[in-house]
């Protein structure tokens, strides 16, 4: 973390992207859900709209997809969907990264296109029964033949793994060395014989996850992803994207309800109950820090740091920002509460996910301890 | 300032901390406190702001402020050598007699349309206080005895109520906003370096203090203690970082906004970061001699100086600019 004056970024060029960028949105009117239309499958429409216009992958570059920008535009173009009242951007960027730093140039250029277009939609297969916050643990395996893989085991909470037709799979390839250096990364084709996916029903209703059982799946050689045994790094460059608010879409997504707590705070000034002001004071606190925080990090990266333990810091402030933010807005809109509101009740449900999605809180702060603070191990 | 310039002065200020900065409370003292600040003075610090355009950015002087707060000094950066200049620069009153710092409001407010009771805020080395209204009117004022200050290194003079008030000049209505944030940004600076080396001392406590026959900072609940700290801590660098880029960089409306933003936050978690700090040292930070004290009492005081949590949060709750 640097010490020294930071750039973030050109304002006035900044500001000619906003600008290019709302004159596009009056043009394109923002899609409407339509009444049963699963969020996954709206989302995706409004993916292809946004790509459409140039408006998603600004960082990366041009032969892949991308506008070859920076990921400071990114992070103007995500507040601007925000202020915007747009759903949020596509939740790409850390899948992108993986491919970009792992994959073969063979592989960036066969995925990160339709990738970024929302053509293809991936999902991520991490998570097993037996391992979750301890991911090294998982036992899904991968037997080595000439040429090809055989994959046996089960994932869990795979998020819209349904919608998906690729996921980015996680299987040991080695059972003798330890788990750190025994997980390969590979690109799973979801229609493959011998993979089933079975939806989960969240708390909130939706049906978000999915449990994901291989038997027998066969994957060819070209569909590893770097290396046998970088599996781990890939993971752990992954996780520290999605730990960043920017990389996962979700400053729009707080932008969007912080307007919308202002706006009601501006038209019941004076009959807001005790309190309440204060607290969407803060909700706007917490989301601008958030903003900031983004800013800094992006900043950062531009001047050559290395994505790493401090995006642990990241995702609890993220966590931070959504789990008081929906808090709040149950009290602004209470009847929320009874059931006549319309989806702020399951997103306040989503939000108690926040600290468990992507890394528990108590993980990301054993993240900090360790490989931050550099404190002492037990015993 | 080129980067390499940037942090040479920055090494100064902090080998200002090595010579001068306090161990204990009892140490602060009129004549540290008159070496220390000479020690300042001497480096030539005052012009950084003080020349139109100036030889700092505002994220430089920010970062500096940051810097000056990590430590224990009885030096008066803020008030002599980066608030007032600036006031200086924006009146565009050249020419200007000794050095003055800055007067705020017994509660320590940024002062309204006519001020009474001031007292001269971080005013050691100063020979006069400068004073803006609420509607931009900028007087110089003489400098009454020392006045108590609940933060034992900060040096506060009161104003006599009675001596003569001369006009030195008016901000236009956008400098007065500009003014205003930067004061804001450099106060919010100084707190966010406070707070993030007494969480540093405490890390550094933890690795070596042992209880039950290991080091404390091996007990989790130690660890997410200071792992939560020092989430607090890095929010409040990044939004303070950021609302003082914007100060060089943005209108002064949004400006202003982000160093409302900033000091909201810091005014909570800095805090907050202080007290978890001085929970890891134990006993031994609630005694006199320990600094841990001068750490919280900076930060307390600092979460009430320009401005509370309370009337920062009723103003951003409410949008001011609609796009
Ligand atoms: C909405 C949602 C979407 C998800 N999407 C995906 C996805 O798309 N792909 C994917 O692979 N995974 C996904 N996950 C899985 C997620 O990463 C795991 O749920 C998470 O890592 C926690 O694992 P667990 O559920 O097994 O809990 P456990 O690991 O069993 O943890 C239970 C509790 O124990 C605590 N705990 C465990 N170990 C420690 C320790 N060492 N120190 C302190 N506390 C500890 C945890 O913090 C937690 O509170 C998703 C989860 C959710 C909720």
């Amino acid at each position: 973390m640097t010490d020294t004056p930071l750039d973030f970024g050109d304002p006035a060029d900044l500001d000619r992207l906003r600008r290019e960028f709302r004159a596009w949105l009056a043009e394109h009117p923002l899609p409407e859900r339509q009444s049963g239309e699963p969020v996954p499958v709206f989302l995706r429409r409004w993916h292809r709209l946004l790509h459409s216009g140039g408006w998603v992958g600004l960082d990366v570059p041009e032969r892949y997809g991308g506008r070859g920008l920076t990921a400071l535009h990114q992070v103007a173009i995500s507040d601007e969907l925000g202020a915007c009242r747009a759903p949020g951007v596509p939740r790409i960027g850390y899948l992108a990264h993986a491919l970009l730093e792992f994959g073969s140039e063979e592989q960036r250029l066969r995925f990160l296109p339709p990738m970024l277009a929302g053509d293809e939609v991936w999902c991520q297969g991490f998570s097993e029964p037996g391992a979750g916050s301890d991911l090294a643990g998982m036992s899904t395996f991968a037997a080595r033949h000439d040429g090809f893989y055989i994959v046996r085991g089960q994932k869990l909470w795979t998020s819209y793994a349904q919608y998906s037709g690729l996921c980015l799979l996680l299987a040991r390839t080695d059972r003798a060395v330890p788990a750190h250096k025994s997980i390969s990364a590979f690109v799973l084709p979801l229609d493959r014989p011998g993979v089933t996916v079975r939806p989960l029903r969240a708390a909130n209703g939706d049906d978000e996850f999915c449990e994901l059982f291989l038997d027998d799946v066969r994957l060819e050689e070209s569909e590893r992803i770097g290396v046998e045994g970088v599996g781990w790094a890939l993971a752990m460059t992954t996780v520290s994207y999605e730990r960043n608010a920017l990389d996962t879409g979700h400053i729009s997504k707080y932008g969007l309800l912080v307007e919308r707590l202002r706006r009601h705070a501006a038209e019941h000034q004076g009959s807001l109950p005790d309190g309440l002001l204060s607290r969407i004071g803060r909700c706007v606190v917490d989301y601008e820090v958030l903003v900031a925080h983004a800013r800094r990090r992006t900043a950062e990266r531009l001047a050559g740091q290395v994505a790493g333990p401090e995006s642990s810091v990241d995702k609890l402030l993220m966590t931070r920002t959504e789990q008081r933010l929906y808090d709040t807005a149950l009290e602004v809109f209470p009847a929320e509460l009874s059931g006549v509101g319309g989806e702020l009740f399951g997103d306040y449900l989503y939000s108690r996910a926040a600290s468990v999605y992507g890394g528990t809180s108590q993980i990301q702060r054993n993240i900090i301890a360790k490989r931050i603070l550099h404190l002492p191990s037990n015993g | 300032m080129d980067r390499e310039e940037f942090v040479l002065v920055r090494d100064m200020v902090r080998s200002l901390a090595t010579r001068f900065g306090v161990t204990s409370a009892d140490e602060v003292k009129p004549s540290t406190r008159t070496a220390a600040q000479q020690a300042l003075d001497d480096m030539g610090l005052a012009d950084l702001r003080r020349t139109s355009p100036p030889a700092a950015t505002a994220q430089e002087c920010a970062l500096l402020a940051e810097e000056h707060g990590r430590h224990p000094l009885t030096t008066s950066l803020l008030g002599t050598v980066l608030l007032a200049p600036e006031l200086l620069r924006l009146l565009g009153a050249d020419t200007s007699p000794g050095t003055p710092t800055i007067a705020l409001t017994r509660e320590l407010r940024l002062p309204g349309e006519t001020p009474t009771d001031l007292v001269a805020w971080d005013s050691e080395g100063a020979d006069s206080a400068l004073c803006v209204t609420a509607e931009g009117t900028v007087t110089r004022v003489e400098l009454g005895p020392a006045a108590p200050s609940a933060d034992l290194v900060r040096s506060v003079r009161a104003v006599p109520p009675d001596a003569p008030v001369e006009t030195v000049g008016r901000l236009a209505p956008p400098d007065r906003l500009r003014w205003q944030s930067y004061a804001l940004v450099v106060v919010t600076a100084e707190l966010v370096g406070a707070a993030g080396s007494l969480v540093e001392q405490a890390v550094e406590y933890a690795r070596f203090r042992r209880q039950y026959g290991q080091a404390i900072g091996s007990f989790q609940a130690v660890q997410h203690l200071l792992a939560d700290a020092t989430v607090l801590v890095e929010a409040c660098t990044s939004v303070t970082r950021y609302a003082a880029w914007c100060l060089d960089n943005e209108p002064p409306e949004r400006a202003l906004t982000a160093a409302r933003v900033a000091k909201a936050e810091v005014n909570s978690s800095a805090l907050e970061a202080v007290y978890a700090g001085t929970q890891v040292f134990g006993g031994i930070a609630q005694t006199w001699e320990h600094i841990a004290h001068l750490y919280l009492r900076k930060v307390r005081l600092g979460a009430t100086l320009l401005a509370t949590t309370d009337e920062l949060l009723a103003a951003l709750a409410v949008p001011e600019v609609t796009r």
